[in-house]
């Protein structure tokens, strides 16, 4: 028979170990042999490369979560130039039936209707529920804006039963709020009767500040989400206050403020494809804002205007599909 | 080595350091990667010298490091090294955890024995040693870094392995002979 190598007679006795986890017996081990298999119970005892890099991978979407949620002060001026019951980044809903999403909203979320401009026919030109301290706006949709599906991050006290109350209310379960979810938050997913997507939080873990947390978030998957981070930078003064990507340089999850309210993106993949969305933020100056949008490649759709409602106003499109509805409150009193 | 113990009236330049990225992390969360990488290894040997199983291992590393990040905030630096934070609240997660588990009297003994206001020496040596040896895998030649790896954190074969990295079986063992033995070489008669 012949003699077989080291290797080979490391490998057997490691064989054994595992196979029975009882060590070789000594008699049938050279020394040298056995002072390399005395380290496999010390290799074992390591901790995983992958459990090391996915939790760090948590945490870093973990912070980026709380960034998102706990935006940094506004700086004085934002009280001149946004309404006083207009904290964050509005989803402004373009659906066919704006009626009865307005009866999901406040059936699903709690949400109190408090505004509502009809048109002649019935249709809703503009409407505006209040959801926690956030707003979302909606109207029927039209030629010029259609329904688009978008996706909305919210966070509520008690995740399990806003997701129920969903459900109730004619929401289809895309999964149940799970406390292993990559953020450490609970959270769930439901998908709305008009195709728009809710991620339904409850933090978890950790304490808000001072400010608390934002109920109400739009959250864009986007193709390129690296790219639109400068863009959105130069183009309506934004900062990514949290940017966490894959070692290839993917974008997996970052939060962007814009004059201190903040929405969410990531890189769009797998059941999460770009969601190009209506989105209305108020900016400190709107005709400047418009102006350096379009010079980082925005396009335009509507000039500044002042509004009758007493905002001066405009829109945009950024070259990912989203329409941006830019304001400046005009006031000086808040309503 | 038993850093635990040092005096704290006279902290050293390494715990002023240490202060320092604490408060640079409470002051911007971001900076809590660097806490992470320091601190990752001992909190998990920590946790698995008491906890001898991976997958309860992972959990409880993974809850310690979501707390101390959750708490950073309120975290005071009183001398103590930040280790001692995450220790605590890694002693405070495995009783939790052994009680989860109904090891009532377990739990009880343990969270007796966690109760003592320093680890021991033998504790501390025990988790260096352990953190040394992480370490010196992480150094070895990519190659026989991911044999040791696939064998003995992935419970693979040496076929699997073999036809994972498309190569002998042959060259797989004689890649793991040459990584123990590295590592043999690297601490010597120690255990690791």
């Amino acid at each position: 028979m012949p003699k077989r190598s080291p290797a080979e007679q490391l490998d057997q006795a490691i064989s054994a170990l595992l196979s029975t986890s009882q060590p070789l017996p000594e008699a049938n081990s050279h020394p040298s042999i056995a002072a390399l298999v005395s380290l496999v119970p010390s290799l074992r005892s390591m901790p995983r490369p992958e459990f090391k890099a996915a939790l760090k991978s948590e945490l870093q979407r973990r912070i980026s979560m709380k960034e998102a949620t706990v935006p940094s002060p506004a700086p004085a001026k934002a009280v001149q130039f946004r309404r006083a019951n207009f904290p964050n980044i509005a989803p402004y809903f373009l659906v066919e039936g704006a009626p009865r999403f307005i009866d999901f909203l406040v059936a699903a979320f709690e949400g109190t209707e408090r505004i509502r401009v009809p048109r002649p026919d019935g249709s809703i030109m503009h409407a505006e529920v209040a959801i926690g301290n956030s707003v979302i706006e909606l109207g029927d949709a039209n030629e010029q804006y259609p329904q688009r599906q978008m996706t909305t991050h919210l966070y509520v006290p008690d995740a399990d039963a806003t997701f129920a109350r969903a459900l109730q209310a004619g929401a289809a379960s895309i999964y149940a709020p799970t406390d292993d979810h990559p953020s450490g938050d609970r959270w769930g997913a439901a998908t709305d009767p008009f195709g728009n997507t809710w991620y339904i939080a409850t933090a978890k873990g950790w304490v808000p500040g001072p400010e608390g947390v934002l109920t109400v978030q739009p959250y864009l998957h986007v193709r390129n989400a690296h790219d639109m981070i400068p863009f959105i930078e130069a183009a309506l003064d934004a900062k990514a206050t949290g940017v966490h990507k894959s070692p290839d340089g993917i974008v997996r999850h970052a939060t962007i403020e814009i004059a201190g309210a903040t929405f969410e993106i990531d890189e769009a993949s797998g059941e999460s494809q770009p969601n190009p969305s209506y989105l209305h933020v108020y900016v400190p100056d709107t005709d400047a804002i418009y102006a350096q949008a379009l010079a980082a490649g925005a396009k335009g759709v509507h000039p500044p205007y002042t509004a009758p409602y007493g905002d001066r106003a405009a829109s945009i499109i950024d070259p990912f599909g989203n329409t941006w509805f830019l304001a400046t409150y005009l006031g000086t009193t808040q309503p | 080595m038993v850093a635990a113990r040092r005096p704290a009236q006279q902290p050293s330049p390494q715990a002023a350091d240490e202060r320092l990225l604490v408060e640079a992390a409470q002051a911007d969360l971001s900076k809590f990667d660097v806490l992470y990488e320091i601190h990752f290894d001992r909190v998990y040997f920590f946790i698995v010298s008491r906890v001898h199983d991976r997958t309860a291992a992972e959990d409880l590393t993974s809850e310690v490091f979501h707390k101390a990040l959750a708490h950073l905030p309120n975290y005071e630096w009183r001398g103590s090294p930040f280790s001692a934070w995450l220790f605590r609240i890694a002693s405070n997660a495995i009783v939790d955890h052994f009680k989860r588990s109904h090891r009532e009297q377990q739990a009880d003994d343990l969270e007796h024995s966690l109760a003592q206001p320093d680890l021991s020496s033998t504790d501390l040596d025990f988790i260096e040693r352990r953190v040394h040896f992480f370490r010196l895998v992480e150094q070895l030649p990519e190659i026989q870094r991911r044999v040791v790896c696939e064998r003995f954190l992935e419970d693979r074969s040496i076929r699997e392995i073999a036809q994972r990295l498309n190569k002998t079986e042959g060259a797989i063992k004689q890649l793991q002979f040459r990584a123990l033995h590295t590592l043999r070489a690297q601490i010597g008669d120690r255990d690791a």
